[in-house]
């Protein structure tokens, strides 16, 4: 094993800042395989000792190269993997993964070096405990979120072309986003409604005390995957956003812990539902037991907005 | 087309009871297939029902996933049969070594075209065996698909869509593939009484770990400690709202009084 190395392992994407944060704890030398676009071998440069780039795509798409990033990886035994935890992250994970026969690591909280061993710390099981793990014998694969875009740097480490046989396979189309994103991180105030909402025109009553809040309306997951009444950008938990605004309001939301881990940070929580029996309750500051189409026209009253 | 749904029995980390030292209790937790694992199985039937094809259930686990109530669970809903490894050896057993099994079993199948999963499972969340899986087997894996079709006539493969940030993409892919679905790709079905009866009748093969051959793990993790996990112990003050207007103007107040707004 190489231990003065950790590898950043990249999927077309120049939200690498978290990646590098970890990798730089865990190695003195950072070396980054790219998948992907010149563009962001090329950023990534900036903020990395050295870049192996796979090369321009085209149309293949990014998990086409797992093989290739894989086989580097394995070539080199670095003490350290890290990838991103979005989809193409995830993919190339895999495959660093399976041929190092190394178990992948989500939910990383905080990395240290103990000796030899990478140490993480981690939230396992949904959130509900938090285990400290040591990894030995091999390198430890880490998934971890992407965080913000690197910074651009003129100092940058050469890009280096490595041959690769990506794995046939064609885009054909691509269908951009069209709804703006939200950056729920940012508001100081978050109204997140659930299943509890009986129609999607009833959105309107969350936005009115979201209003008054001077907040962002979010949801829970069943209300963006499934019925899409919000946009997915705005579902909170474990698989969406996670926020610590200094207050969360969740309207018609019972509180699973998919849910809750990614509210676990808000300052003040407000819950309002129907059903007195729901877990929302026991982690809630505030609770009104009521049905949401009379509480939160009121609220929004009390608050001196329009209901 | 044969197609393999590789589904997790697991339990609800819902129903767990953490002590104060993060321990965790999984014995009240309650067992099913894996939240979003039906909508894989429900993917898998339509796909095989417009190509004529077959589709294999595919779980690995402790022995405690071989129950009459677990076969039954899954075998009621599309499969024509299922196959399983349970053993003990696998109790807790991590991603890549969970993969590494698939990945045998999905070799021992044979002519397998298409291998699809869950987004994330229920327990473990961490989307990542259904790719690792595709790693081990050398193909192509791609998660946050939303939807599959077989390609027009004329060219192989499928066509399948993809949710990612960015948008929409549709992909062209030849088989054999590895694909995870996303939570709402398709709405699964609810089994029925007749589905149930049948499932009774499905073959079922239990492969032991033995048979297979699945290298050693190159990489051991050592938990060192187990935490609650922080934030805020909450202890909430009710308010009730069969009075709405006085319930709403008594919790401004107290938000107010508290410096919450
Ligand atoms: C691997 C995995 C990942 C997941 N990731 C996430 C995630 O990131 N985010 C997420 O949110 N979920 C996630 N989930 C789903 C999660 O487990 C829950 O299913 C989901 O959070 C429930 O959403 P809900 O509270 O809106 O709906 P429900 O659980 O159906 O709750 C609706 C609530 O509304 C109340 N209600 C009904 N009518 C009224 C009314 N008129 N007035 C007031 N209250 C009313 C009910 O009493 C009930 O408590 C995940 C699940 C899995 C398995
Ligand atoms: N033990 C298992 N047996 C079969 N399939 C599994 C198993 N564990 C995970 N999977 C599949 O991989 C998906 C992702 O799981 P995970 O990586 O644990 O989030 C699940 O939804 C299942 O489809």
């Amino acid at each position: 094993m190489n231990a003065a190395q950790s590898w950043i392992v990249v999927a077309d994407d120049a939200a690498a800042t978290g990646l590098v944060e970890v990798a730089r704890t865990l190695g003195t030398e950072v070396v980054a395989v790219v998948a992907g676009r010149r563009a962001v071998a090329e950023a990534v440069a900036g903020v990395v000792d050295r870049v192996l780039w796979l090369g321009e795509p085209g149309t293949a798409p990014v998990e086409a190269f797992a093989p290739d990033v894989a086989r580097l990886v394995a070539e080199a035994a670095p003490r350290a993997v890290v990838g991103a935890t979005t989809p193409g992250g995830r993919a190339l994970l895999g495959a660093v993964g399976a041929a190092l026969r190394s178990p992948v690591l989500a939910g990383v909280e905080r990395v240290e070096l103990a000796g030899d061993d990478v140490v993480v710390t981690r939230s396992v099981l949904g959130g509900i405990s938090q285990h400290r793990t040591a990894v030995a014998g091999g390198p430890a694969v880490l998934a971890v979120d992407a965080g913000a875009a690197v910074a651009v740097s003129d100092t940058a480490a050469a890009v280096e072309e490595v041959a690769a046989t990506p794995l046939p396979a064609q885009v054909v189309e691509v269908r951009p986003t069209t709804v703006a994103g939200v950056d729920l991180g940012a508001a100081r105030v978050v109204v997140g409604v659930g299943r509890g909402l009986k129609a999607r025109e009833d959105v309107a009553l969350i936005s009115g005390l979201a209003g008054a809040l001077g907040g962002e309306v979010a949801c829970s997951r069943p209300l963006a995957e499934g019925v899409d009444w919000l946009p997915k950008d705005r579902y909170i938990g474990i698989s969406g956003q996670r926020v610590s605004p200094e207050l969360y309001v969740a309207v018609g939301i019972s509180g699973q812990l998919q849910h809750m881990v990614g509210v676990r940070e808000a300052k003040v929580i407000v819950a309002v539902n129907s059903d007195k029996a729901a877990p929302v309750f026991a982690q809630c500051d505030y609770g009104i037991v009521g049905d949401l189409y009379q509480v939160v026209p009121a609220l929004t009253a009390a608050l001196g907005g329009t209901a | 087309m044969k197609i393999v749904v590789a589904y997790k029995w697991a339990p609800n980390p819902q129903d767990a009871d953490v002590a104060a030292d993060g321990s965790v209790d999984l014995g009240r937790a309650k067992w099913a297939v894996s939240e979003y694992d039906p909508v894989a199985l429900e993917l898998a039937r339509q796909l095989a029902d417009a190509t004529g094809g077959e589709v294999i259930g595919l779980t690995v686990g402790a022995a405690g996933i071989d129950t009459p109530l677990a076969r039954k669970a899954a075998l009621s809903r599309g499969l024509d049969r299922l196959v399983l490894v349970a053993d003990d050896a696998l109790d807790g057993a991590d991603g890549t070594r969970v993969a590494a099994v698939l990945a045998a079993a999905v070799r021992g199948i044979g002519d397998v075209d298409v291998v699809l999963a869950g987004d994330s499972s229920v327990d473990v969340a961490a989307g990542q065996v259904a790719l690792t899986l595709a790693g081990t087997l050398g193909w192509l894996g791609l998660a946050a698909v939303s939807a599959v079709r077989v390609a027009d006539a004329g060219t192989a493969g499928l066509v399948v869509e993809r949710e990612l940030p960015a948008g929409t993409a549709v992909v062209s892919v030849p088989t054999p593939v590895v694909l995870a679905a996303t939570a709402d790709a398709v709405v699964p079905r609810v089994a029925g009484m007749k589905d149930i009866l049948a499932a009774a009748k499905k073959p079922v093969e239990v492969l032991s770990l033995a048979e297979l051959s699945v290298a050693e793990p190159g990489a051991v993790l050592t938990t060192l400690a187990t935490a609650k996990p922080g934030g805020a112990e909450r202890t909430a003050r009710i308010f009730d709202g069969s009075d709405a207007a006085a319930a709403a103007t008594e919790l401004v107040g107290a938000l107010r009084q508290s410096g919450a707004l």
